[in-house]
């Protein structure tokens, strides 16, 4: 009786594992760990499909299948074929982990894309780095934590502080404002980071900060924050938020009666910005790694095909859509071949790629280098400032 | 200044419509229904869906929002709940049972919505501001304060002046006197649950109205004020959670003015514990909340 | 072919995972056995992950040192908390523990010195997988010990009908009260050991989701007994892993099915194993019985 118990318990433990293991196995894998040689390049992209962050994995999504499809039918590669493998990391380290060690142990894929969340990334971008396989980052936006994990960790994410300054400078000159209030939500990495640069750049161009205020990225509701910063009278407020809570927080505050300018991070660039905040976008800077304004082939190319696909795409659409632009470049440095290392030092060699981001190039810490921009809502569209 | 209490008065007529729904289930089944923010935001989306594919009107739309959360509660108190009535353990099993059904229910708005931030379509609701005492209020806000606590009174009169909710009342005393006095329990549970989820599913509508945003995580931080409005109200009591859910949103708005927004979400758990602590029933709560 | 290298490899982490999620759900299960449902634990676990973290990589401290000051804070916090909270029943205890756990996080996420939202980054990692399974044995052997003896007896007569284990003597504060700081010590503990393990923390990982998942492991798995709370942990942590690859090898994308397969195994089991996974072969047993006695008796 007691054998029958524990084996029973035993094998409620262990089908799943076993179910886990036989599938996705795959390709003619060896068990030196490297992945076969020839002419298909798997690519392992761990994207939060479920959980928190689920609306940006999506977009990540569109972009790399689009890219890829796009990268396979040219056939600039020599024959050599992109293979992409997506899967959900649900917002979670732990299975950002597990996603990890699969790529990497039974995929045997030559290089990782993601994964979507700076936090998941501090906790599973090590295992890359010791296994030697390369990871692109498409959407960390973290200052520290990200590539400086080591030299197989690279990013095509600029972060804030490459953007902020630039877009404060350029709002401080046409604007010219002495003081400012900033709103950030202090619970997310990417707003938190956005605030730390946001407040250095202030100070840099000696302005004042009247009054700052914090929100969680769950809140609906900033009136009370908003009325706050009303009451202090700033020139300009300055925001740190991701594309919904920027909705609110616009309109809410045009609601509220404040009827100055507004200067937003990385995340109000997305047109699900414009979409939900209505008129109230109307005049809103924000300072961006994508330009999607911009008229360069590459980015009408991925406007076009986004399009076809029936997605309207943001920044996170464009960040991944690059990347895999990029390990096809990679992938052309190294002479075409798709080794692990093949792909790392061919990351090291791309300079002034085309991309829907502009002319690319990784900068010597392994961090994203290409022109940031600042923009302003006009008329319902993003228009880059002059 | 008046400013900001509208916007506490705001805030809290939603937590307080959102709150009741919990009170009531509490109330009658001693159960913590933690389905209730997953029927909160199914509601939104359906009304979401019959106004801008069905081109409803946002008055029909509600109520028949409000049927639909009706039913989904039924629903959920059949499959999820009923089972474990007979359980010893059935506070902590139901709420375990309450969270798997969320997580269902999440799944499935997921499914058919996607993971986006959806708004209403321009026009669904007059959004015209309006002054008062220098404070500025649409008129989408009083509205959404009155239709709120209008719900409120309604079940206020059903629990009070109707036969059904006599009964109600009488299953919360004491489920074992009721059926001996000939009450139909199980009949009146499932009421419980209609009327309990259609409020939720009100404040569902209604705040996805207010905020213009409906999206398969807004429940979430609902969820956990809700449990500080009932503590602060007292479980089981109504017109508690009405009171707290008013006294909440104001007492929100309060911080984010005297301490900075950064303490707003840890003072309302530090107003549950102290609560807890140092008067468990509540403000107006009557439930037996201490050991021997 | 399975590959056994690269299914090792591949699995490492997860067996590591499944250790930790076993000592989690044991935490938990310290207060479940003696009727209290608490769901403070998620706040220690930071409590501990953080106190480790900053000691190992601000302190300097030795490893073995870090690990037990991440079981210690915890316990000590525990102490003035559970006083005046395990006097609550039922679901007020449960709601003044999620309390306490929020707090907790809008402490990390507000607090400067830990990087608010960031967390800390670029932990060593020094935790082993024998070291997880080691801690996860010494506590199972703890509290199986715990089952025959006396205080065991207290424990369950407690869970019974604290008002008439109280009338027979049994001083139940100090026995609610000694199990509640052993679950936070427990969840502390794997809370340092998970942060030496997987470079980082964050106050996002420990809020109101990751109490009700212990919760939910120890549940599922079976609370009556000690190992109960260990099944359920492997089985929920194996089932998005074996979900993963069933859907890929029927060509699923990834999404909201698996959230849905959560939730609904989750309901089967509330539903028709009330005492967990660990039941299930004693269940099936019976049913064969009653099957069988029926045929018998024509």
């Amino acid at each position: 009786m007691r054998f029958g118990r524990w084996s029973l318990r035993l094998a409620a433990v262990a089908l799943p594992l076993a179910l886990a293991a036989c599938k996705g196995g795959g390709g003619a894998g060896d068990a030196g760990g490297e992945p076969a040689k020839g002419s298909s390049l798997k690519i392992g992209a761990a994207l939060s499909m479920t959980g928190a962050a689920a609306t940006y994995g999506q977009s990540q999504k569109n972009g790399l299948d689009a890219a890829t499809e796009e990268v396979n039918g040219g056939n600039t590669l020599q024959g050599v074929k992109l293979e992409l493998l997506v899967e959900d990391d649900a917002t979670s380290k732990e299975q950002g982990i597990n996603v990890f060690q699969r790529f990497i142990n039974t995929d045997k894929v030559s290089v990782i894309i993601g994964p979507t969340l700076s936090t998941t990334a501090t906790a599973a971008d090590p295992l890359a780095q010791q296994a030697r396989v390369p990871v692109l980052a498409i959407s960390n936006t973290s200052p520290t934590g990200i590539t400086d994990i080591g030299d197989y960790i690279w990013r095509d994410s600029l972060t804030e502080a490459q953007v902020v300054p630039g877009a404060v400078k350029k709002a401080k000159a046409k604007i010219g404002f002495k003081t400012a209030a900033v709103l950030y939500g202090n619970d997310d990495v990417f707003t938190k980071a956005g605030y730390d640069v946001m407040k250095k750049a202030l100070a840099d161009e000696n302005v004042t900060v009247v009054d700052t205020q914090t929100f969680a990225k769950p809140d609906r509701d900033f009136s009370a924050q908003l009325t706050a910063i009303k009451g202090k009278n700033p020139e300009i407020v300055v925001v740190s938020a991701l594309a919904d809570n920027a909705a609110a927080i616009v309109a809410q505050a045009r609601q509220l009666g404040y009827s100055g300018p507004i200067l937003g991070g990385n995340g109000f660039n997305s047109p699900a910005f414009i979409k939900n905040a209505g008129p109230a976008a109307e005049g809103v800077l924000v300072g961006t790694s994508w330009n999607s304004a911009s008229t360069a082939p590459a980015n009408q190319r991925f406007k076009e095909l986004m399009q076809k696909r029936g997605v309207n795409p943001d920044q996170f659409t464009a960040q991944a859509y690059s990347g895999v632009l990029i390990v096809a470049e990679a992938v052309r440095k190294a002479g075409f071949k798709t080794g692990r290392d093949d792909i790392k030092n061919g990351f090291a060699q791309v300079k002034d790629l085309d991309t829907p981001l502009g002319k690319f190039s990784f900068t010597p810490t392994r961090d994203a280098q290409h022109q940031p921009a600042v923009q302003q809502v006009k008329n319902g569209k993003f228009e880059i400032v002059q | 200044m008046w400013q900001q209490a509208i916007n506490g008065v705001f805030l809290g007529a939603i937590y307080a419509l959102f709150a009741v729904g919990y009170a009531l289930v509490f109330g009658v089944l001693d159960i913590l229904n933690l389905a209730h923010q997953a029927v909160f935001t199914l509601s939104a989306f359906i009304a979401l869906a019959f106004v801008a594919e069905g081109n409803m009107p946002l008055a029909i739309a509600l109520p028949v929002s409000l049927l639909a959360a009706g039913l989904i509660g039924v629903g959920l108190e059949r499959v999820a709940f009923r089972p474990l009535r007979g359980r010893s353990d059935s506070n902590i099993s139901g709420l375990i049972s309450s969270l798997a059904a969320a997580t269902i229910l999440e799944a499935i708005a997921l499914q058919i919505w996607g993971p986006d931030v959806h708004r209403f379509p321009q026009g669904t609701f007059p959004d015209k501001p309006l002054h008062v005492l220098g404070a500025t209020v649409s008129a989408l806000q009083l509205t959404i304060i009155a239709v709120s606590v209008a719900l409120m009174a309604a079940l206020t009169a059903v629990l009070r002046a109707t036969r059904l909710g006599r009964q109600i009342r009488a299953v919360a005393e004491s489920p074992r006197a009721a059926r001996i006095l000939g009450v139909d329990v199980d009949r009146v549970i499932a009421w419980s649950f209609f009327l309990s989820s259609a409020l939720g599913g009100a404040a569902g509508v209604l705040f996805g109205v207010a905020f213009n945003s409906v999206s398969p995580d807004m429940g979430r931080s609902v969820e956990l004020k809700g449990l500080a409005v009932i503590i602060l109200g007292g479980m089981g009591s109504i017109a508690g959670a009405v009171i707290a859910g008013f006294a909440l949103g104001l007492l929100e708005v309060l911080t984010v003015v005297q301490l900075g927004s950064s303490w707003r979400d840890a003072v309302s758990f530090g107003v549950l514990f102290v609560v807890l602590l140092v008067r468990p029933s509540g403000l107006l709560g009557k439930a037996a909340i201490r050991e021997a | 072919m399975p590959d056994f290298g690269s299914f090792f490899l591949t699995y490492q982490s997860l067996f590591a995972f499944i250790g930790l999620n076993g000592l989690l759900a044991l935490s938990v299960y310290c207060t479940l056995c003696c009727g209290q449902l608490s769901l403070a634990n998620a706040g220690f676990m930071a409590i501990g992950a953080y106190t480790g973290a900053l000691l190992t990589q601000n302190a300097h401290a030795p490893f073995p040192l870090a690990l037990l000051a991440g079981a210690v804070l915890p316990a000590i916090i525990a102490v003035p908390l559970g006083l005046p909270v395990l006097r609550l029943r039922g679901v007020f205890l449960a709601i003044a523990t999620i309390g306490f756990g929020e707090v907790v996080r809008l402490a990390f996420v507000n607090w400067s010195y830990t990087n608010g939202a960031l967390g800390l980054v670029a932990i060593p990692q020094k935790t082993r997988l024998w070291m997880i399974w080691v801690a996860l044995a010494a506590v199972m052997f703890a509290l199986a010990r715990l089952r025959g003896s006396r205080a065991g007896y207290a424990l369950e007569a407690i869970r019974e009908d604290e008002a008439a284990a109280r009338t027979m003597g049994i001083a139940s504060t100090h026995y609610k009260l000694s199990m509640f700081v052993l679950g936070a010590a427990i969840a502390g503990f794997a809370g340092a050991l998970e942060a030496h393990l997987t470079y980082m923390v964050a106050p996002n990982g420990y809020g109101f989701s990751r109490a009700v998942d212990m919760l939910v492991y120890a549940v599922v798995g079976g609370d009556a007994v000690f190992y109960g709370p260990v099944a359920g942990a492997a089985f929920l942590t194996l089932l998005p892993e074996a979900l993963r690859g069933a859907g890929r090898a029927l060509g699923l994308s990834p999404g909201p099915l698996r959230l849905f397969l959560n939730g609904a195994i989750l309901l089967a089991v509330i539903l028709f194993l009330p005492n967990g996974i660990v039941s299930l072969p004693r269940t099936l047993r019976e049913r064969r019985m009653r099957k069988a006695s029926r045929a018998a008796l024509g």
